[in-house]
This record gives structure tokens, C-alpha cells and sequence, in this order.
């Protein structure tokens, strides 16, 4: 009995295989049921998404329930066999319980610390639990796997930093601002980008939110939208004067905010600090505006380096994230071996000390003159002689267990000291 | 006993330096802990060095310069630790133990005892409260440094190992200006009490003493800054010169009542 790993992801398999092979939901269902039925595996979770398609089982014989099972999914998704067979990787036994930690915890995902994936697993594991496919094997496995990505997100920064351009901005304005309580944006010209970033910063707290475009009904439309007021487009050095956040994306050819509406503000907000997100190509911002004294711009290029940056950030996180997952595989294999040898153990243990304890009883009966140091001497000699004889075959069973195939070591154990069925 | 704690609890803080800087570039989670645990024992054996030192002289070790700015020492780590705890300013020891650091390094050379010329209650108002203004000025040059270089890396837009640990300009805004605020006060009375001490003892205000004179200085500047702030709308990067320059000035005035002859020394 072993656990596998098969499947194709975003790694291995183009996009057009991967989504051919995508099950969902009511489908999944279907074909869990039709592999449990097939009778190779004893417990089967199918993990399917837009990156990968995975099938995480327990079967007796890994090689054969991997091939039926694919098989199966193949017949269900009428895809040809063959041009799945190439792509297909499987991990065993400790890879494949270091391949599940990492999946879960967004290591192997194309955007690392990306945090859909956990959500994605866990609705796997439900579906499966839901066709009762999950076992015992596969159920400590899978909520081991979640605490495991809980400690990676919370203990390394994996998904701290934002990789896109708007939240790479609302995460700029906070390294400003520190809190957007209250913050006052106004947004100049519309667009889809300048529109989503306005939502992340009233997600954040940020408000009141001003409008201003050339047309006016446009404006009008997304102050509605956006639960903000329009300003008239040539009343823009006023509203400069009020906000703190100030996001552009009009499609004027020349810069629409310039030093000189910007620089007799620097004085009169006395400290307060304005942030120019300046999202349009050509930009809107006048360069020299960035160097006045508590003035931020950033245009559309420093964004994306921003964006980099934090790329950069989360590909070195995961660099601990991984010996993180590494340490948590071994902590699991080691107890889980444990767990399957422990009760062989115990059982040999008490059924030598039995034999020990009988057979010190019945020699001392013969020696009724044997002073007290000779019977200590006696419970001694034979406490040291079983556990000189225990030390080999346990050590063993734990080595098998560690290494993750305890089962015919146990039976052998079982079988020459007589404990009986396991 | 004394010297060995005190001596100890240096080496702690020059480790708890080293980890809290090494924490500062490489962002590693354990360097951080290795950090803040070298900090409490270091501080700890501190506490046992300043109990010896009371114990020995049977009064508290504060009537000379050195045993002051050891006490001061110990304040500020005291509060290092727990701002940092308080508002999750994790970098906050590698700007603050650096300081700390080279301020134990003075008073260690704690001279042969001469028994202090000052005397009185007065003396010991005066020297508590320059106390706790020392320590908040030492956080209000911590906050003035963390803002310019928080300031750089966000204006040279090229994020690196600082943009992610250092706090918001915001945050660091409002701890020099409230640092300035809390430490301004305790420094001005501790001066003046000072002064009325020094007319009534030395029998002139203006006497040469060193430290005397450079701690008008550095009082001038944080005087002009509070003013800045409070009625120019002084802000950032200018207010953190100023942070910067008060405290060069403060240091200054510690160095040469440490280093120079004059009244304060002994």
C-alpha cells in the first residue's frame, strides 16, 4: 500500500492539454466514482484546475491504479491516452507528500504564493470526502497539507507583496500614508486600470473619492460608479489642493498636471504628502514634479519595476518557504512511520517483558536463600539481555517505516515472536 | 561584579548590533529573534550591573556622567524593546542598539569614584529628567534616519531591503515629531534646573563647562525644530535634518562632558 502522485501542470503540459483534461465539478464526482469502482485504489483525491491535473491516491500497486485512472479520465474527457502518458509525472511515498505540501502552499503554482490554490485544494479534498474516496491516509495527509500552507503564509512572505500594477500602487500609497483612512483620491481621466486601482484604495479606507475627465458625463457616470463626486475638468488645481492620492489616465498627448499647478501646493499642505499614480502612456505627470519636497509620482514604468521587485521578493521568500516545507515533510514521514511500528513495538515489548518477568519469578522461587543484592542482580542480567535483543529488530522497524515500507517487517516481526494478528 | 556584568552585557549588545543589522539586509525571521533575545539578556545583565553598581556605592549611579548615560542606556533599550514589540517595528533595534551601543562603550571607563560635586535633590531632578529627554531624542534620531533613507528608496523608485522593513513615512513622521515633542520638555526643564543649580553652586551660569555649553546648542536646535513643526508646518525630510543635527549636537554635548574637563566629569 503506498501513496502516488500523477498528473500534468502548468510545468510539463501545454495549455491546451491542460484544459482539455480540466474536470469539473459534477464531472470529478462522476470520475472518482468510476476510479474507486475500478477497485485499484483504496482512497483517490483529484485535484483539477486551470494549471494542473492531479490525482493523489493510495493503491497497492502505485504503477498500475496510475495507469487506470488515467485511463479512466482520458475516457471521460475523450482524449487519446497516449498524448497524456508523456506528459504524466508521479511522485511516491515522501515526494509525493513533499509534492502535495508544496502545492498547497503555492510553491508550485505559476505565480508563486498565489493564494487561490489552498482554496482550490481544500474544494478538492471536500468533493473527495463527499464521494467517500478519502481515507485515513489521504485525510491526514491533506490536513497536514493545509496547516503546512497556513505556517508557510504566515511565516514566510510569500504572498506579502503585490504583483500587480494597481496593488503594487495602493501598497506604495500605504508605505506613504501608512494607514488610507480618510485619504482623499481623485482620479483624472478614466480607464479600466485607473478605475480598478480607485477600488483597491476604497477597499483600503481611502475617501472621498473625486472624479474629473473632459467629458463631463463621463465623469459624471464613473463618480456614480464609484460612490465619488465629478469635479469639472479646469477646476483640477483646486481638487490638487484637497487630495492626498491623485491617480491619472487621460489620453492627452502633453502632461495635464504640471510643476507649476503642484509646486505653490507643496507649501500650503503644510507636510501633508500627494501621491501621483500616473497610469497613462503618454504619461500625464510632468517628470520635474516628483522632485518637489513631499511629492510622489510614479508613472506606469516604475509601477512595473515596483511589480519586479516584489517578484524578485517572492521568489526569495520562497527559498525559505521551502526548507520550511522540507523540515514539515520530514517531521510527517517520521511520524507517520512511527505511528503505523509504534503499536508492533509496544506489543513486543510487553510480550518479552511477560517471558522475562515469568521466568525471573520462577528461578528466584528455587533460590529462597538468594540475599537481596542477588535478586537485583537477577532482574537485572535479564532486564539488559531483552533489551540487547529488542534493540535490533526495533531500530529495524522504525528504519523500514522511515523509509516507507514497514509493511513486511511487521508481518515478519508479527510472525516470529508470536504477537498474534495485527 | 559590577565590571563583569557591565562588561558582559556590552558584548550582549554589541551582538544584539550585529544580528539586529545583519536582520536589517538579509529580512531573515530567525536573525530577528537571535536579535531581540541577545537585546533582553544583554539588558538584563545590564539591570544586574547597575543593581552591583547601586549596591556597591549605596546610592543610585546616577551622580556622575558616566553612570548617567549608562542609566540612559538602559532606558532606551528598555523602550527599544518594547516599541518594537508594541508597534511591530521590526527594524527598529538596528538603528536604535547602534546608538546604545556606542553610548555604553563611553561609559564603560567608569573612573575611579571621586565623590560627586553635586548634591541635593535638585541634582537628581536634573539629571532624571535630561535622562528621559537623552532617551526620546535617541528615538527621535532613530525615526529622522529611517525617514531619509525610507524617503530615498521611494523617491529613487527602485525598491530594496528597506523599502520592505522600514515603516511608512507617515508612521516615521509622527514618532520624531512626537520623540521631539515628549523629549523637548524633559530637556528644557532638566537645563533650566540645571542652570539655576549651576548659579547657585558654581556661582555663575556661564562658567566653562563643556557640556554646559554644547547642550544650549543642541537645545537651540530642537527648540528651532519644535518650532518649525508646530508653526512653519515643518515636515519630513527638513524635519529629519534637524532630528539629524540635534542629535549630533546632543551627542556632542554627552562626548564632551565625557571626554573634557569640566564640572559634569567624574
Amino acid at each position: 500500500m503506498a501513496l502516488f502522485v500523477a498528473g500534468l501542470s502548468h510545468r510539463n503540459a501545454p495549455v491546451e492539454l491542460r484544459e482539455q483534461l480540466a474536470v469539473d465539478e459534477d464531472k470529478l464526482r462522476e470520475l472518482l466514482r468510476d476510479v474507486a469502482a475500478t477497485g485499484v485504489v483504496r482512497e483517490a483525491l483529484i485535484l483539477s484546475t486551470c494549471n494542473r491535473v492531479e490525482v493523489y491516491a493510495i493503491a497497492d500497486v502505485p504503477g498500475e491504479a496510475r495507469t487506470a485512472t488515467f485511463r479512466q479520465l482520458c475516457r471521460h474527457r475523450g482524449v487519446e491516452p497516449a498524448s497524456v502518458e508523456t506528459v504524466l509525472y508521479t511522485h511516491a511515498d515522501g515526494e509525493a507528500v513533499r509534492h502535495t505540501f508544496r502545492v498547497a502552499s503555492s510553491l508550485d503554482s505559476m505565480m508563486i504564493g498565489e493564494p487561490q490554490i489552498l482554496g482550490q485544494v481544500k474544494d478538492a479534498f471536500a468533493l473527495a470526502q463527499s464521494c467517500e474516496t478519502v481515507g485515513p491516509a489521504l485525510h491526514t495527509l491533506f490536513t497536514q497539507a493545509f496547516t503546512v500552507a497556513k505556517k508557510v503564509r504566515t511565516e514566510t512572505e510569500i504572498a506579502r507583496h503585490a504583483v500587480s500594477v494597481s496593488f503594487a500602487a495602493v501598497e506604495l500609497a500605504k508605505k506613504i500614508f501608512a494607514g488610507l483612512d480618510g485619504k482623499a483620491v481623485l482620479l483624472v481621466g478614466a480607464g479600466k486600470m485607473s478605475e480598478l486601482a480607485a477600488r483597491h484604495l476604497i477597499e483600503q479606507g481611502a475617501f472621498p473619492l473625486y472624479v474629473a475627465n473632459r467629458t463631463w458625463a463621463r465623469a459624471q457616470e464613473l463618480a456614480r460608479a464609484l460612490a465619488g463626486t465629478a469635479v469639472p475638468f479646469d477646476e483640477l488645481a483646486t481638487a490638487l489642493a484637497t487630495v492626498d492620492i491623485v491617480i491619472t489616465s487621460t489620453g492627452a498627448p502633453e502632461p495635464v498636471i504640471r510643476r507649476e499647478f503642484v509646486q505653490p501646493l507643496v507649501h500650503s499642505r503644510r507636510g501633508r504628502p500627494l501621491f501621483f499614480i500616473d497610469i497613462a502612456v503618454p504619461r500625464d505627470v510632468e517628470d520635474s514634479v516628483n522632485t518637489l519636497d513631499g511629492v510622489y509620482c510614479y508613472d506606469i514604468d516604475d509601477l512595473k519595476q515596483v511589480v519586479d521587485a516584489n517578484i524578485r521578493e517572492r521568489l526569495r521568500e520562497a527559498h525559505r518557504a521551502e526548507a520550511l516545507v522540507e523540515r514539515e515533510v520530514a517531521k510527517f514521514l517520521a511520524r507517520l512511520g512511527d505511528v503505523e511500528v509504534i503499536p508492533t513495538i509496544v506489543s513486543l515489548r510487553e510480550r518479552l517483558e511477560i517471558i522475562r518477568s515469568g521466568e525471573v519469578k520462577r528461578t528466584l522461587a528455587r533460590l529462597p536463600g538468594a540475599t537481596p543484592e542477588t535478586r537485583e542482580a537477577i532482574e537485572a542480567l535479564s532486564a539488559a539481555i531483552v533489551n540487547k535483543i529488542l534493540h535490533a529488530p526495533i531500530t529495524k522497524l522504525r528504519e523500514s517505516s522511515r523509509a516507507g515500507s514497514p509493511r513486511s517487517w511487521l508481518e515478519l516481526v508479527h510472525e516470529l515472536f508470536g504477537l498474534g494478528r495485527k | 561584579m559590577h565590571q563583569t556584568l557591565l562588561t558582559l552585557a556590552i558584548i550582549g549588545y554589541v551582538a544584539a548590533t550585529g544580528l539586529a543589522l545583519t536582520y536589517l539586509v538579509q529580512r531573515d525571521e530567525l536573525l530577528h529573534r537571535l536579535a531581540s533575545l541577545a537585546t533582553l539578556a544583554a539588558w538584563v545583565l545590564h539591570t544586574g550591573a547597575l543593581i552591583a553598581r547601586a549596591i556597591e556605592l549605596g546610592r543610585p549611579p546616577l551622580a556622575s556622567l558616566p553612570e548617567a548615560v549608562s542609566v540612559a542606556v538602559w532606558v532606551v533599550v528598555l523602550l527599544e524593546m518594547w516599541l518594537e514589540r508594541r508597534y511591530g517595528l521590526q527594524v527598529l533595534g538596528a538603528f536604535v542598539l547602534p546608538v546604545a551601543l556606542a553610548f555604553s562603550l563611553q561609559s564603560t571607563p567608569m573612573r575611579p569614584l571621586i565623590e560627586p560635586a553635586l548634591s541635593g535633590a535638585w541634582v537628581w531632578v536634573h539629571i532624571g529628567l535630561a535622562l528621559v529627554g537623552i532617551a526620546a531624542f535617541v528615538f527621535n534620531f532613530a525615526g529622522a534616519l529611517m525617514y531619509l533613507l525610507q524617503e530615498r528608496q521611494l523617491r529613487a523608485k527602485r525598491p530594496g531591503a528597506l523599502y520592505y522593513t522600514l515603516p511608512a513615512l507617515a508612521t516615521l513622521d509622527r514618532l520624531t515629531y512626537r520623540t521631539l515633542a515628549l523629549g523637548f520638555p524633559f530637556l528644557t526643564t532638566g537645563l533650566l534646573l540645571g542652570v539655576i543649580w549651576a548659579g547657585a553652586a558654581w556661582g555663575s551660569v556661564f562658567t566653562f563647562d563643556p557640556l554646559a555649553l554644547s547642550s544650549y546648542v543642541a537645545w537651540a536646535v530642537y527648540a528651532a525644530t519644535l518650532a518649525g513643526r508646530a508653526a512653519g508646518g515643518w515636515h519630513g525630510r527638513r524635519a529629519a535634518y534637524f532630528a539629524i543635527v540635534g542629535f549630533v549636537a546632543l551627542v556632542l554635548t554627552l562626548g564632551a562632558g565625557l571626554l573634557f574637563p569640566g564640572k559634569h566629569a567624574g
